[in-house]
Order: structure tokens, then sequence, then C-alpha cells
């Protein structure tokens, strides 16, 4: 920490400390359940973003129309 | 080379076909207008012998090489509304307030290449027929007769289907939408993405085989963004917190890169509209995704700002399995930890009261600090002068997450309980990624300024005053609402 710094209670007028108690079932279940659930969640998104990344935006050009045919557009791809 | 059409109706677009060669395939165009517009359109000049350089830089790398000639000009129309006049001979545009701007709709470039001709267009989504309420926007310039015309839209084009496909048209939308939007990206054309697409030149017709997803993040990757990519997991059909993340990032007002595999399509999504509240009074936690009737998207089989169902029918959100989004450096916080912070976040409420976790809806986005500190003073009644002071003077890092927490009742009326700001450069493994978390009585303030936080002197609360009112304002600051015409 810099020891310049203000600090918080000095750059924040108003402010009050937290009871510690209040915050231990918060502490407890970030570091006994959330943290690790996100880090495996961001681990599987990872492992599916990898397999989606060589699937193909295509269809056959042979299959687009040389002109508009219908009133409604083209499915094109 | 200047031709005003005035429109009684939209039957009345059929004369495009009388004032614009075939090779630009006038009666197609005139068809989708007539669907896609609405009667507020009642001008259009037709501007010929236009130079595009998105079509140029095509018609220098492949048109020009081919044995069938084609022009190398475009045409341009410009859409107004019924107080705007032409002098055809003083070739001069009037409105009758003397403000030309507010009565543009923008343009469509028609390109002379006899298939799929609609080329670079910004139309604003308030005369777009069915557009949605809330859509990702940008100012564009348009320079015509000497005018200097300003339009709030997103780019669009067609594929040009032998060299180009939707995925690249996709990309283009999207980097074309960076470089108005934000000064730090330049402007690309289409053969441009075509290139960045691939390691080497693909040449003739090769860019036509399509884009994999991973080359689509590679044009992002070159054109100077951080993509990522999140895919859905196809095996679980009740993978919500992808959808989840859709909404987050689009409500950030960052266009997504989507694409549907089913379908081997790709489109830009470009904003959302809500569904009409519903009082349900059923306990269980809702995210903004359980709240949203359509999105928005730049398809490049339809005008742009099409609207598709969040599910339902044969084209709906749910055919997205994956999608890029195409972010700024400093966001390393990421979305997909928010359905599991999210929860925790209540049990702060020994802190700060908060609603009741089963009957809260949960909407979370990014914003920048500036952004935020403008949205704070322009409702600074709703804040104690405190907490005010607070948001104005952390040091907070460019990127913030903003989770805002609602009722049902308050959901209804654009309002929240409570707000946690998030640095959105904070790290996965950090036990208290705020900088603030505040309700109505209540303010939870966080140091950032030591790895190692200090309970006594790095986290404050702030009683604070009774302001008199019901909710915060909903912070919708970063897509621009429809003004239907």
């Amino acid at each position: 920490m810099d020891k310049n710094k203000p600090g918080l209670f000095k750059l924040v007028e108003g402010l009050k400390p937290v009871d510690a108690s209040a915050l231990e079932e918060y502490e407890r279940e970030m570091t006994d359940e959330a943290i690790p659930e996100i880090i495996k969640d961001v681990e599987k998104r990872r492992m599916l973003a990898a397999e989606s990344r060589q699937r193909r935006l295509e269809t056959p050009t042979t299959d687009k129309p040389e002109t508009p045919t219908t009133d409604e557009p083209e499915q094109s791809k | 080379m200047y031709t005003w059409m005035t429109l009684a109706s939209a039957a009345d677009l059929s004369q495009l076909d009388h004032h614009i060669d075939a090779e630009y395939t006038p009666k197609s165009v005139a068809k989708k207008l007539a669907v896609g517009l609405s009667d507020a359109v009642k001008g259009i000049l037709i501007e010929r012998n236009y130079i595009d350089k998105d079509y140029r830089s095509t018609y220098y790398n492949f048109y020009a090489k081919k044995g069938r000639q084609y022009r190398s000009d475009c045409v341009r129309l410009h859409f107004f509304d019924e107080t705007v006049s032409f002098d055809d001979s003083a070739l001069k545009l009037s409105a009758k307030d003397g403000h030309l701007s507010d009565h543009y709709f923008g343009f469509m470039v028609l390109r002379p290449t006899g298939v799929a001709t609609i080329g670079r267009s910004v139309v604003t989504p308030d005369v777009r027929r069915g557009a949605s309420r809330f859509i990702i926007t940008a100012d564009h310039k348009v320079h015509v007769l000497g005018h200097t015309l300003k339009i709030h839209g997103f780019p669009s084009m067609d594929q040009h289907i032998d060299i180009a496909v939707c995925a690249h048209a996709t990309c283009w939308s999207i980097l074309r939408h960076y470089s108005e939007r934000y000064s730090i990206y330049r402007e690309y054309h289409t053969h441009d993405i075509t290139m960045l697409a691939q390691q080497f030149d693909p040449g003739g017709f090769v860019p036509a085989r399509g884009l994999a997803l991973s080359q689509a993040e590679r044009v992002f990757q070159e054109a100077g963004t951080y993509p990522v990519i999140v895919a859905r997991d196809i095996a679980n059909l009740k993978d919500f917190s992808f959808y989840r993340q859709l909404t987050a990032y689009v409500d950030s007002g960052f266009p997504l890169f989507a694409a549907m595999h089913n379908k081997g399509h790709a489109m830009a999504v470009v904003g959302y509209d809500w569904r009409t509240p519903l009082n349900t009074g059923l306990p269980g936690m809702r995210y903004s995704w359980d709240e949203i009737k359509t999105l928005a998207v730049v398809d490049d089989n339809h005008l742009p700002y099409l609207s598709i169902p969040a599910d339902g029918g044969h084209y709906s959100a749910k055919d997205i399995d994956s999608f890029i989004v195409a972010l700024p450096e400093k966001v390393f916080y990421p979305a997909d930890a928010f359905d599991t912070l999210v929860p925790k976040l209540f049990k702060l409420g020994k802190v700060v009261q908060l609603p009741p976790q089963d009957k809260a809806i949960i909407r979370y986005f990014i914003t920048t600090g500036s952004a935020f500190r403008r949205f704070v003073r322009s409702h600074e009644s709703e804040f104690d002068p405190q907490l005010l002071a607070a948001v104005m003077k952390l040091p907070f890092a460019q990127f913030l997450w903003i989770v805002e927490i609602a009722t049902e009742s308050q959901w209804a009326i654009n309002q929240i309980s409570a707000r946690a700001v998030i640095d959105a450069t904070a790290s996965l493994t950090e036990h208290y990624p705020y900088w603030i978390l505040h309700g109505r009585k209540e303010a939870l303030i966080f140091g950032r300024e030591s790895v190692d936080l200090d309970l006594q002197n790095g986290m404050g609360v702030l009683t604070m005053a009774d302001t008199g009112h019901f909710g915060f304002s909903r912070m919708d600051t970063n897509l621009r609402p429809t003004r239907t015409k």
C-alpha cells in the first residue's frame, strides 16, 4: 500500500468501519463455494469456446440464387 | 446525377425501377424497402455515380479482374421525411425548419453487381418497421450536396455472396460501428475483412466458402479488439448462463457476432426489447434475459434491426449457439462469474439492506467509470451527497461492471433497489471485486489501494440520508431508445 495515499476513510467522509462478524458468512461462502465455482465455470466455458472455433458458417455457393426470386429475401449464408 | 422521388405511400417505391439501372436490382430493393421502412419516409434523393469506398475495395480486388464488366460506381439513396424538399435546378435540399439532419433517416448504397446489391447502409432504427426499443448506434456523418448530415444508426450491408458471406458482412458491420463510435479503432473496408480472416490472400472465390468461428475471431483480433468467444453447451438445454451473458454484453453496448451453426448463419445482435413487465409474485430470482422479448439483429438477409423473438418460431435467439464479443483490452472480470457471484452478494445484506433474493430481478452490464459518473451526476437528487462524493472520488479503472437489483414492481417502472459497482479489472479469485455496493439506506465503499484488503481500513459503510424516493433510476445509457416514426 502506498503510504502517501490518503486512505479510504480520508477520501470518503462519513465512513464507519464494518463489523467483521457481518462479513463472515459472505467470506466463508466465497472461499468455499463461489470462487472455486467461478473458476470451474470459466474453464468449462473456455472448453466450449474451443470446440466451437472450428465450426463453419457457410453453405455452398451453388445453393444461392443468381437473382432474388421472391418477395421474401433469400436465405443466404 | 440527382433525382428526387416523393413517396405518397410505400407503393411509390416501385418508381425506383424507372430511375435506377437494372444492375442495381431496383425492383428487389424497392420490395425490401416497402416491407421494411415505415411510412415516415416521404422523400428519397437518388444520388448516381456515387463512389463507395467499400464497393471500390471489392471492385479493385475482384470485380475488375473478371471478364464480365462491372461498373465502378454505385447509387446512393437518401431517406427524408415530408418536411424536406429538393430544388432540382439549384441542387439544394431544404427542410422547413432549417435543420436538415433532424429530418434525415439515413442512406443506402446500391452496388452494380446484379445480385445482393444493397451495400453500405446506415438507416435510423426510427423508421424500421418493428424495430426493438433499444439499439446500439453511433453517429455517422454523411456528406451530400454540400450538406453535412448526421445519422444515428448501425451499419449494414448484404453479403456479396461470391467473395464474402454473412460472416464477413457481420464482421464488417461491427468493425464499422467501432470505427465510428470509438476513435481508437480504424476503418476497415469489405476486402480488408476478407484479408484479415486469413493468414494469406485467399483470392478468387475462396472467401465464399465461408468462415470458421476462429477466423471471425481472428478478424476482431487483427482489428485491435480483444474478442471473447462464448459458446452454448449444446447438450444442456438449460444453459441460461449463455443467454444471460449475451444479454449482459448487448446491454453494455457491444454488438455481438452471433453464430447459428444449425443454419450455418451469422449476424450481429445490436439491441433488444423488454417484454411487458409481469407482476407474477412468484418466488425465484430472475435475470434481465428472462425479461427480454426480442433481440434486434443486423442480418444480411433482411433490412437492419430485424426483431427476432427470444424463443419460439423458426428464427429466434434460441438458434444462437455461440457469439463473439469484441471487448476493449481492460475487461478482465468475465461475465461467467455473475451467475455465482450475484447470489453471494445477498450475504452482504447484513450490512447493506437489499430486497429479498427470491424476489429480485438482476441486470448486469459493463460501462465506463466516466459514463457511470455522468449518470450519477444527471440523477444527483437520487443520491445521498456522501455517496455521490464517493462515486466522484474513487479511482475507478476505465471499465466497470454494474449489477442492478430490482423488485418486480420496481422493474416495471425502470427503477432499482440496489446497485453493485464492480471493478472490471478485478481478478476471478478476489473476495471483494467491488468499488461500491449501495442500497437506499446504506452503502459499502471499498478501497482498492492495496492488493491485501484490510477489512478495518479498506472498507467502510455509509449510513445515508433518506432521499425520499422509492428506488433509484435504472441506468439505461448504453443503447439508444428507438423513437418510432
